[in-house]
C-alpha cells in the first residue's frame, strides 16, 4: 500500500507497525539497560577482545604486533617483515575509522586494495595519527594493531567489489536476532559502511542464505557494479558463524551486541570485532524491524533465563526463519 | 515500572520546586512573570580597586552630576569603610571611602540607575560663576614648538572655539598625521597611555585659547565583564561647556550610547598613600525589574535570589552563564527529537554564545563559514606535510587567528564593523572543528562533513534565537529556579525512546520482506 507521503517519510505509526527500532529506542531500551558501562572496554579495546576470543577458541586475525608508543613506529617495518598483506587498525577505533588495509607491496611501497600506493613514511604517519588518538572515542591516546589480512572466501568475493565483505550478527541476550552481509561497491571504495554506498544484504538466520538487499536504503537484487544477483547466496559455514557470535555474547557479557566476522578461504569464519552499539541499518538490509524479534527474545529470556548456546541458536532458527527465501 | 515511577516523581518534584519558587517570587515579591511590562533601566556600577598596604587609606571617586538615581548600596559600608558623599571646591560631588588599616586587594562599588533611553549627561553645561580661562599646559622645548605650530595652522583656518576644536581633532586623528602631531602623540601616549590622545587635544585647545578639560564616561552596552573609563573632551565655546567624543568629534555623544560619569576636569579617582595600583572600571547592565522589588528579593533569603546582592560586574557574567543551559536544551531537543547530526555535542552552544555578542547574526555566520572554508583549505595543504595531530591542530589555530585578523580588516573596509567582534569566536573550537571536519571529509566523504557542519550551524542558530529572546533571558536571569523545570524537560527527553524526525525520513524506503 503506497501512500503519497512515502516518497518523503513514514509516519511513526507505520514504522512502529513494522517494528522498526530508532536510535533513541535502541539506546534507551536495549543498549543502556543491558550493556553495563564497565563491559565496554572489553569490546572497545580490540586487543582485549581478541585475547578473550582466543581463550574461547574463536579464530581471530593473527596479531603481527601492537604499536603502543612512538618508539614502536620505527619498529613497524620489522613487525610486518615477511607479510605481503596486513591490516593496521586503531585498538580503540570504531565504525571502521582509521583502518588501513595493505593488500601487497611493490618496489618498497605499500599498495592498498584500490591500487593506491603508500610510502613507508605515509604508513608511519598513519600510525602516528592513530597513536595521537585521532580515531579513538573521545580523542584519547591510542595504540595501533597490526594484524593478518583476511583472504576472503571466493563465494563472498563474488558479490563484492574489491573489499572483502563482512558479516554482522546482532544478538540480544545471546539469541541471534538479525544478520547481514555488507559488500563493498565501487562507490564505497573497498569499505563496508552502508552510508558510504556499500550494499547491505540480509541473511536468513535459519539457513544462512541471503534474502534481501539494500543499496542507499532502497531494495536491490543485484550488485550495482558487478550485476550479479546478491539474493540466494549461501554464506559458508553458517552454523559456525552463529556459534562464534553467541560465544562472543558469552565472553563479553553484553546483552545487546553486534559481532562482525569475515570468512577466510583457509581458516573459515574469523571474528573481527564486537560492537556494543550496533547500527540500525541491519533492519533495512533484512526488511525486518528489530522489534519484531527483540520482543519475542525478551519474552523467551524472561521465561528461560538458563538457555544454553545450542538452545539459543535453535530458538532463533525456529522462530526467525525468513518468510520467503527468494 | 519502578524506574518509571521514580522518573515521574523526579520530574514532578523538579517542576514543582522550580515552578513553586518562581510563583512564590511572583506572588510574594511582585516580580513580574513577563518581561516588557515596564521599560528596562540601566544600572551603571563603578568598581574601584586598589591594593591596600596596611595604612590609613582614603579613596575619592568623582560622581555623576546628572539627575540619576544613585544607590550607595550596602556594598559601600559593608567592606569596613566609612563612607560619605561630599561636595568639593568645584561643587562636584565626590564619594569618599576611608578606613584605618586595610590589607590586600580592595574593591568598592558605587551604582547609579537611569531609564533605558539614557540620561542627558553630555549636554551643554553653563559654567559655574565666571567664564573659565584657558590653562597653559606648560609644554617646553620641542613639544612646545610643535604644539604652537599645530595651533597656528589650525587657527589660520578657523576662529570660533567649535571650528578650532574640529581643526585640532582633525589634525590629531588624521591617518597621515603631520610631523608635529606625530611627535606630540608619541610623547603623550608614552606618558598617559590610551588617555594620551584626549589629553593632547585638551592641551592644544588650551594653547589655542579655548578652555578645555577631560570628562569620563562609558559605553552603554551589555557585555561580559567591565569596561575601562572612556575619555571625552569638554571644551568651552564661550557660553557653554560642550562634550565631544574624540573618535567622533562632529556631534555630542548620544545619550543612548554613552553615559558621562563625571565632567569638570578633576581626577576621576584619587587614592591616598595607603593604596596602590588603584583603578576604576565600569559595568553597565540592563535591569528589567523595579529597584524596590529587586532589593526586597535580594534581602528575601531565597537562595537563588542572593545573586542580586552581588556586584553588577559579577551579575553580568551570570546573565550569560544562565543562558548556557538554554543552549544545551536546544541541542538535546534537536539531536534527540529532531535527529540533526552535529560536530561535537555542545560545540553549537559555544558558537551560539559567540553569535550573541554580535548585533547581526548573519554577518557572524558568514564569517564562521568563511573561516571554516578557508581553514579547511589550509588544512588540506597542511595534511601534505604529514604533521602529527597536536601540532597540526595548533597550526590550525595560528591559521584561524591570521584569518580572523584578515577578515576583520576586510570587513572593516567593507563597512561591516561587526567583523571586528569575530575574535570572540572560540578559536580552539574552530580549529578543532576544522580538524574534525577534514577527517570526516576524508573518511566519510564531503556530504557527511557538510551535513554535520551544516547541522551544527543550524543548531547554533536555533540556540542563538532562543538565547537572544528577551523573555527567555528574563526568565533565566530573574527566575533561575525555572532551570529546574528545564532540567525536568531534559530528563524527560532523556527517556524518550520514540523515533527521531530524521528517522521518519531515513526509513522511508523500509519494506517488510
Amino acid at each position: 500500500m503506497k501512500r503519497w507521503w512515502h516518497r518523503w517519510f513514514r509516519t511513526p505509526a507505520e514504522l512502529r507497525a513494522m517494528g522498526v527500532v530508532g536510535i533513541n529506542m535502541r539506546n534507551g531500551r536495549f543498549v543502556l539497560p543491558n550493556n553495563p558501562r564497565r563491559l565496554y572496554d572489553l569490546v572497545d579495546n580490540k586487543v582485549r577482545t581478541k585475547g578473550l576470543a582466543e581463550e574461547r577458541g574463536i579464530s581471530v586475525p593473527k596479531t603481527y604486533g601492537v604499536v603502543a608508543n612512538p618508539g614502536d613506529v620505527l619498529r613497524f617495518e620489522k613487525m610486518v617483515e615477511g607479510y605481503d598483506s596486513f591490516v593496521v587498525k586503531p585498538v580503540r577505533g570504531s565504525g571502521g575509522k582509521g583502518v588501513l588495509v595493505i593488500a601487497g607491496r611493490e618496489d618498497g611501497m605499500y599498495v592498498k586494495p584500490s591500487g593506491a600506493r603508500l610510502s613507508p613514511a605515509e604508513v608511519r604517519h598513519h600510525l602516528q595519527n592513530i597513536l595521537a588518538g585521532l580515531f579513538s572515542l573521545g580523542g584519547k591516546r591510542d595504540q595501533a594493531l597490526v594484524e593478518y589480512k583476511v583472504m576472503p572466501d571466493p563465494t563472498m568475493m563474488s558479490i563484492s567489489f574489491q573489499g572483502a565483505p563482512d558479516i554482522r550478527v546482532v544478538l540480544f541476550h545471546g539469541y541471534p536476532v538479525l544478520a547481514m552481509l555488507r559488500a563493498s561497491t565501487r562507490e564505497s571504495d573497498g569499505r563496508s559502511n552502508l552510508h558510504q554506498g556499500a550494499i547491505g544484504v540480509g541473511v536468513d538466520i535459519t539457513t544462512g542464505v541471503t534474502v534481501h538487499a539494500v543499496h542507499h536504503g532502497r531494495s536491490v537484487d543485484r550488485h550495482p557494479d558487478m550485476k550479479v544477483p546478491v539474493i540466494g547466496v549461501h554464506v559458508p559455514e553458517w552454523d559456525r558463524i552463529l556459534d562464534i557470535a553467541v560465544t562472543c555474547h558469552e565472553m563479553t557479557g553484553l546483552g545487546y551486541l553486534g559481532v562482525d566476522l569475515m570468512i577466510d578461504q583457509n581458516q573459515g569464519p574469523i571474528m573481527i570485532e564486537v560492537n556494543a552499539r550496533p547500527g540500525l541499518a541491519i533492519q533495512m538490509a533484512n526488511g525486518v524491524g528489530l522489534l519484531k524479534r527483540l520482543e519475542p527474545i525478551a519474552e523467551r529470556h524472561r521465561a528461560f533465563p538458563g538457555d544454553d548456546r545450542p538452545t539459543k541458536i535453535a530458538f532463533s532458527k525456529n522462530s526467525f526463519a525468513a518468510k520467503s527465501p527468494a | 515500572m519502578a524506574a518509571r515511577l521514580k522518573l515521574i516523581f523526579i520530574v514532578l518534584f523538579l517542576t514543582l520546586l522550580g515552578g513553586g519558587v518562581a510563583a512564590y517570587k511572583h506572588v510574594r515579591y511582585g516580580i513580574p512573570l513577563l518581561a516588557g511590562d515596564k521599560p528596562s533601566e540601566w544600572l551603571v556600577e563603578a568598581k574601584v580597586t586598589f591594593v591596600a598596604v596596611g595604612q590609613p587609606v582614603t579613596a575619592k571617586l568623582a560622581l555623576p552630576t546628572a539627575k540619576v538615581g544613585q544607590d550607595t548600596g550596602i556594598d559601600a559600608r559593608s567592606a569596613g569603610y566609612s563612607f560619605v558623599v561630599d561636595t568639593d571646591a568645584n561643587k562636584e560631588r565626590v564619594a569618599i571611602w576611608s578606613a584605618d588599616s586595610k590589607e590586600e586587594n580592595q574593591a568598592l562599588y558605587y551604582r547609579v540607575r537611569f531609564p533605558a533611553s539614557g540620561v542627558e549627561s553630555a549636554g551643554p553645561l553653563a559654567p559655574e560663576g565666571e567664564a573659565p580661562e584657558p590653562v597653559d599646559p606648560g609644554l617646553t622645548g620641542t613639544l612646545r614648538d610643535a604644539g604652537i605650530s599645530v595651533v597656528r595652522r589650525v587657527k589660520e583656518l578657523s576662529s570660533s572655539p567649535d571650528t578650532v576644536f574640529f581643526g585640532i581633532f582633525r589634525e590629531i586623528t588624521a591617518i597621515e598625521a603631520s610631523q608635529e602631531v606625530a611627535l606630540l602623540k608619541n610623547e603623550y601616549e608614552r606618558q598617559a597611555g590610551p588617555r594620551g590622545v584626549v589629553q593632547l587635544g585638551i592641551d592644544l585647545l588650551n594653547m589655542a585659547g579655548v578652555p578645555a578639560r577631560v570628562a569620563y564616561g562609558l559605553r552603554l552596552e551589555e557585555v561580559r565583564g567591565a569596561q575601562d573609563p572612556a575619555y571625552f573632551v569638554e571644551y568651552f565655546d564661550g557660553v557653554y561647556w560642550k562634550i565631544r567624543n574624540p573618535d567622533d568629534p562632529t556631534t555630542a555623544p548620544s545619550q543612548r550610547e554613552f553615559f558621562i560619569w563625571n565632567r569638570g576636569g578633576d581626577a576621576l579617582l584619587e587614592v591616598s598613600d595607603g593604596g596602590e595600583n588603584s583603578k576604576v572600571v565600569f559595568t553597565s547592565a540592563r535591569v528589567e525589574i523595579p529597584l524596590e522589588r529587586l532589593t526586597d528579593l535580594r534581602d528575601s533569603g531565597i537562595l537563588v535570589a542572593t545573586i542580586f546582592g552581588l556586584p553588577a560586574s559579577e551579575q553580568q557574567i551570570f546573565k550569560f552563564v544562565v543562558l548556557i543551559p538554554i543552549g544545551a536544551f536546544v541541542v538535546v531537543l534537536l539531536r534527540n527529537i529532531v535527529g540533526l547530526a552535529t560536530l561535537g555535542t555542545f560545540m553549537p552552544v559555544l558558537i551560539a554564545l559567540s553569535l550573541l555578542e554580535m548585533t547581526n547574526v548573519w554577518d557572524g555566520l558568514i564569517m564562521f563559514v568563511v573561516i571554516i572554508a578557508a581553514g579547511l583549505w589550509f588544512r588540506f595543504l597542511l595534511s601534505r606535510l604529514n604533521l602529527l595531530v597536536v601540532p597540526r591542530v595548533a597550526a590550525c589555530v595560528v591559521i584561524v587567528t591570521l584569518l580572523m585578523m584578515l577578515l576583520s580588516v576586510v570587513s572593516f573596509h567593507l563597512g561591516m564593523r561587526e567583523g571586528l567582534k569575530i575574535t570572540l569566536f572560540p578559536m580552539i573550537i574552530l580549529a578543532w572543528t576544522i580538524e574534525r571536519m577534514s577527517l570526516i571529509w576524508e573518511e566519510e566523504g564531503k556530504r557527511s562533513a557538510m551535513l554535520q557542519v551544516g547541522g551544527s550551524l543550524l543548531v547554533a542558530v536555533v540556540a542563538f534565537f532562543f538565547m537572544k529572546e528577551r523573555q527567555i533571558r528574563y526568565w533565566a536571569f530573574y527566575f533561575p529556579e525555572l532551570l529546574l523545570v528545564l532540567l525536568a524537560g531534559i530528563i524527560l527527553i532523556g527517556r524518550y525512546t520514540g523515533y527521531r524526525l530524521s528517522e521518519l525520513m531515513r526509513f522511508k524506503n523500509f519494506q517488510s520482506a
